[in-house]
């Protein structure tokens, strides 16, 4: 069994499993991302290398990876470890005009980087043709570039492998559940490292459900729209199921069945909707536009949610009983979606004890 | 002052064949030359045009051997000899000319060279050119010794003015690429006019009567050659075995013969005429012997037209056992050697012969390794090809949709090996990559998603690409043409082209710009520097993003050879062992296991790698593409 690039190639690019987190780039020459894809340039003939070590599609031990980042193994299977959940929205107008609903994420950045709590924060900035890619921030309007979600993967980890770094930075990192996923991996591996990832501070996860795939998802909005700029792309919360996207001066709404096709294939395996493996995970409130789910993971989270919200940053507010069941619930359903594709993958890639596996299966939502 | 033209009559000096045979033409005082380079041609006009300042020659390099031909019948027109060369596939190019020249006939003597690859050592093809002699109803001389090479192409002048044809000689390898004693004869200096005669047009139309007048002067050639002193019979007069030789085929002949010492059972009747054959010459040799061997490289050309005679005059010569390679006693593929000929007259006269050991070969190999580095085929170092076969691997891959590469002949052609990293997948003549390109680029609408992309060199372009990117656009095909400008004919030995600023005499010529010619016919052109891979690769993603048209892509950079013979390394190349990452992860040796530039090597001691200052022409590429910035390279 190679676990090196060509064990990476037969377990998940050959098999369109890449989830585009960007952890195996700008590591070596070997590997590329290009308008959304990940590229093998040449072959390796390494038997163990980080691009394997690192993917969050290899060999996943979430057991391990859990004790790793909390001390305890895969234990709160509904969202993983929770200190405690709260609404939240940023109190700074410029903030949330670009951003994804209450602007916490933004927010909290900018703040940490205005504190000093972290020197430099890995993010992800969409280009005018909507490519993602990994951008480090320094100031805040670095990070109000960065503001917005496209809902397309897009290997924001290279950003981190890449650099430029000085070499003593404090780094925050905001990430999807797989960049959150990976990031754990890379710090859990124990390869020689030769990248920051050990100065990493801060991970902030987002939540997720899917993301899609650049090319495909791009040629679809320009065969829509043409050559208008997509402003921005929003997603309506539940019944609604639409895409909301502001293409030039217009505004259009397209049914989520219209670009499901789109979906990266290794969404279907994911077994994580709130980005775990995080200090902080922040998404949507279900019903209420214009604030953020924040849910507090590590002391490190909490530490830094408690400055914000003393220094009038953050708005924050109690997490409504039902909402934070249906949160749950949410999450469940997806490791349970997960779970059920993984039974019928040929390559699997998660390692978790069966009876965790067993009771997440017959977890019944509230 | 030149070897060839050494004006020292009883002489005798060392000459390669193709010197002979450029000797040969010196000494029938001819005076214009022109071919298309090309292996194991080159070496004939190369040493014309050495002379040509102090015999007052043309001598020019053509764009194609199609076009040499013609200028070299413009002078035969106007009453001057004159000689073109060729390799085996230059044959193919300047053929259709040539299949009309026969019917309109020359004045000056007119001799072309064709020099055939058997093996096919450095060409794509193994073809015997023969067949054009017989095709067109042409004379036909293949020399055996250098002496004759030198001697028949004299010959070959008079006889092609006696004749009014163009008179053909061919050559092989063995005979144009070895040396031999040659004794030189006298070098006149004609004071001749050129003259078109007006009152004599040359038209090949109507063909009918030309034809039948080409027919009636090969009859005069046929009786001229039954009394060629360069066909000769060796041996008794009703010998066991007749062996039907020629060319190379003689001397790999007589060195079996006395070899196995089978002077007494074998006759040897070698052919220096071999179109049209002296029919009555053997037609007498073939009556007294029973068994018949042929030995002659590449094709049967000897064998087929020998067993024709034997067809129509079998009642008079009685029942014959033929062997060659028809019956498989001689392989129909490779050059022959005298190995080859040995066991054949073995199987056949059942004479103990003891073959060279099996383990021969190898032995031979392991004595010239001691004397000889390893070298695998593959591009020089600092050569721009290999810069440019990485740029379109990265840009291929990264583009993702299978895009490939046409190729054609060339020192780019290696792209089809480790070198090139395997990028070229087709190769076949001339400028056929780009032929192919305007092929596949109209296969879009058939739902070709692949990009679509021809190399070809700067010689090439002005050889034969030129029409297919003519033909691409006007019938609106839709690829990328990279034109990889070194400024050199690189792999037939650096002669210069149209884009040189060169003549094949050294005089100063104008520069026909790549560029301009490829702007002129409404291509999107750009230029980049190989060496700057990434200006190059984004180059090449630009152009495979844009789907309409014919994009050419000229990569500009001179020829490592060319450039080391006048100045000296551009970079100052050196790897710093601290931070060359070898075999880790991050690195796994990508310059000295994936780029191998042979300018750099894998020093398994330290495990690290390192220039060899002997071999790097100091490119710098590697320092481009090193991940660790552990080769540096400082201005020279």
């Amino acid at each position: 069994m190679n676990r090196g690039l060509k064990g990476l190639e037969s377990k998940v690019l050959d098999r369109g499993q890449c989830a585009a987190c960007g952890a195996c780039l700008s590591l070596c020459p070997y590997l590329r991302s290009f308008k959304g894809r990940a590229v093998k340039l040449h072959d390796c003939d390494l038997s163990e290398g980080r691009c394997f070590s690192y993917c969050p599609r290899t060999e996943v031990d979430l057991e391990a990876l859990h004790r790793s980042v909390f001390g305890k193994g895969y234990e709160d299977i509904e969202a993983g470890p929770v200190r405690r959940v709260v609404m939240a929205r940023a109190l700074g107008p410029a903030l949330t005009k670009r951003a994804q609903n209450g602007g916490v994420v933004s927010a909290l950045i900018a703040f940490g980087l205005d504190e000093g709590v972290i020197h430099a924060a890995v993010l992800t900035e969409r280009d005018s043709e909507l490519l993602p890619q990994g951008r480090i921030a320094k100031t805040k309007e670095d990070v109000l570039r960065c503001a917005g979600s496209s809902y397309v993967a897009g290997y924001t980890l290279e950003a981190l492998n890449r650099g430029p770094w000085q070499g003593q930075e404090r780094i925050g990192v905001v990430g999807l559940p797989c960049q959150v996923l990976a990031l754990a991996r890379m710090k859990a591996s124990p390869l020689e490292k030769r990248t920051p990832v050990d100065r990493v501070d801060l991970v902030v996860g987002l939540f997720c459900t899917w993301a899609l795939d650049y090319r495909p998802f791009a040629g679809f909005l320009k065969e829509r729209f043409g050559d208008k700029p997509i402003r921005k792309l929003d997603i309506t919360p539940p019944p609604e199921r639409l895409l909301n996207v502001t293409a030039g001066d217009e505004f259009h709404q397209i049914p989520l069945d219209d670009i499901r096709a789109f979906i990266r294939p290794s969404c279907q395996v994911c077994l994580d909707m709130t980005s775990e493996l995080s200090d902080l995970s922040v998404g949507t409130v279900e019903g209420e536009e214009g604030w953020n789910t924040v849910i507090v993971r590590t002391e490190k989270g909490e530490d830094l949610m408690r400055l914000a919200e003393a220094k009038g940053v953050l708005e924050t507010r109690a997490y409504p009983e039902d909402k934070w069941a249906h949160l749950k619930e949410a999450s469940i359903l997806k490791k349970q979606r997960g779970l059920n594709a993984l039974k019928d993958a040929q390559e699997k890639y998660v390692t978790l004890p069966q009876k965790v596996i067993d009771a997440v299966l017959k977890e019944v939502a509230p | 002052m030149s070897l060839i033209a050494q004006d020292a009559p009883g002489k005798t000096i060392l000459l390669m064949g193709n010197e002979a045979i450029a000797r040969g033409a010196l000494e029938a005082g001819v005076k214009v030359c022109a071919a298309y380079p090309g292996n194991p041609s080159s070496e004939i006009i190369g040493s014309l045009s050495s002379a040509a300042e102090a015999m007052d020659l043309h001598v020019e390099w053509s764009v194609n051997e199609k076009v040499a031909m013609e200028v070299v019948a413009a002078a035969s027109f106007a009453g001057l000899r004159s000689l073109c060369s060729m390799k085996q596939n230059g044959i193919n190019v300047a053929a259709d000319f040539l299949l009309n020249l026969n019917l309109t006939g020359t004045q000056g003597g007119l001799v072309f060279v064709v020099a055939d690859d058997p093996g096919g050592i450095s060409s794509t093809n193994e073809e015997d050119s023969r067949i054009f002699a017989k095709i067109g109803n042409l004379p036909l001389l293949e020399p055996a010794t250098f002496q004759e090479a030198k001697d028949m192409t004299l010959w070959a002048f008079s006889l092609s003015e006696d004749l009014g044809l163009p008179v053909m000689i061919r050559s092989v390898t063995r005979v144009s690429h070895a040396r031999g004693n040659v004794r030189l004869g006298a070098l006149p200096r004609p004071i001749t006019k050129a003259r078109f005669d007006i009152n004599r047009p040359r038209l090949a139309f109507p063909p009918f009567p030309n034809h039948k007048a080409l027919l009636q002067k090969m009859d005069r050639a046929k009786a001229l050659f039954e009394g060629s002193p360069y066909n000769l019979y060796r041996g008794a007069e009703k010998p066991e075995l007749l062996v039907i030789t020629g060319g190379s085929g003689w001397m790999y002949s007589l060195e079996a013969v006395m070899n196995l010492g089978v002077q007494d059972r074998v006759g040897l009747l070698k052919l220096g005429t071999t179109w049209p054959l002296p029919e009555t010459l053997v037609l007498k040799h073939l009556k007294q012997a029973e068994t018949v061997l042929f030995i002659e490289e590449v094709d049967p050309f000897l064998e087929n037209n020998v067993k024709e005679f034997f067809a129509q005059h079998c009642m008079n010569l009685g029942l014959k056992r033929f062997y060659g390679k028809a019956s498989g006693t001689v392989p129909s593929a490779g050059e022959i050697s005298p190995e080859i000929v040995c066991s054949a007259l073995q199987s056949l006269l059942r004479v103990a012969y003891k073959p060279r050991p099996e383990d021969y070969a190898t032995r031979a190999r392991e004595a010239a390794a001691e004397l000889v580095p390893a070298r695998a085929l593959g591009f020089c170092a600092g050569c721009p090809h290999r810069a440019t076969y990485w740029a379109v691997k990265k840009a291929l891959a990264l583009d993702g949709r299978q895009g490939f590469v046409l190729g054609d002949i060339g020192c780019y052609g290696l792209g089809m090996g480790p070198s090139g990293f395997f990028q070229m997948k087709t190769i076949h003549a001339m400028g056929s990559g780009a032929g192919l390109a305007a092929g596949f680029g109209q296969l879009g609408r058939f739902g070709l998603t692949q990009p679509v992309l021809a190399v070809c060199g700067d010689s090439t372009f002005y050889h034969a690409a030129m029409p297919a990117l003519v033909n691409a656009r006007y019938n609106s095909a839709n690829f990328i043409l990279l034109l990889l400008d070194n400024s050199a004919t690189a792999m037939t030995g650096f002669q210069p082209h149209p884009g040189t600023g060169r003549t094949a005499t050294g005089k100063e010529a104008p520069v026909l710009d790549l560029k301009g010619i490829c702007e002129s016919l409404g291509a999107k052109v750009e230029v980049t520097d190989p060496f700057d891979q990434r200006a190059t690769t984004e180059a090449m993603l630009k152009f495979l993003q844009d789907e309409e048209g014919v994009k050419v892509l000229i990569l500009k950079r001179e020829c490592a050879l060319v450039r080391s013979r006048k100045q000296k390394k551009l970079y100052h190349v050196e790897v710093d062992p601290e931070r060359c990452l070898g075999e880790a992860c991050g690195c796994n040796r990508l310059c000295t296991r994936v780029f191998k530039c042979p300018g750099l090597y894998w020093d398994r001691a330290t495990g690290k790698s390192r220039i060899d200052e002997a071999i790097c022409t100091g490119c710098g590429v590697c320092a481009e593409i090193c991940p660790a910035s552990a080769i540096r390279k400082e201005v020279a």
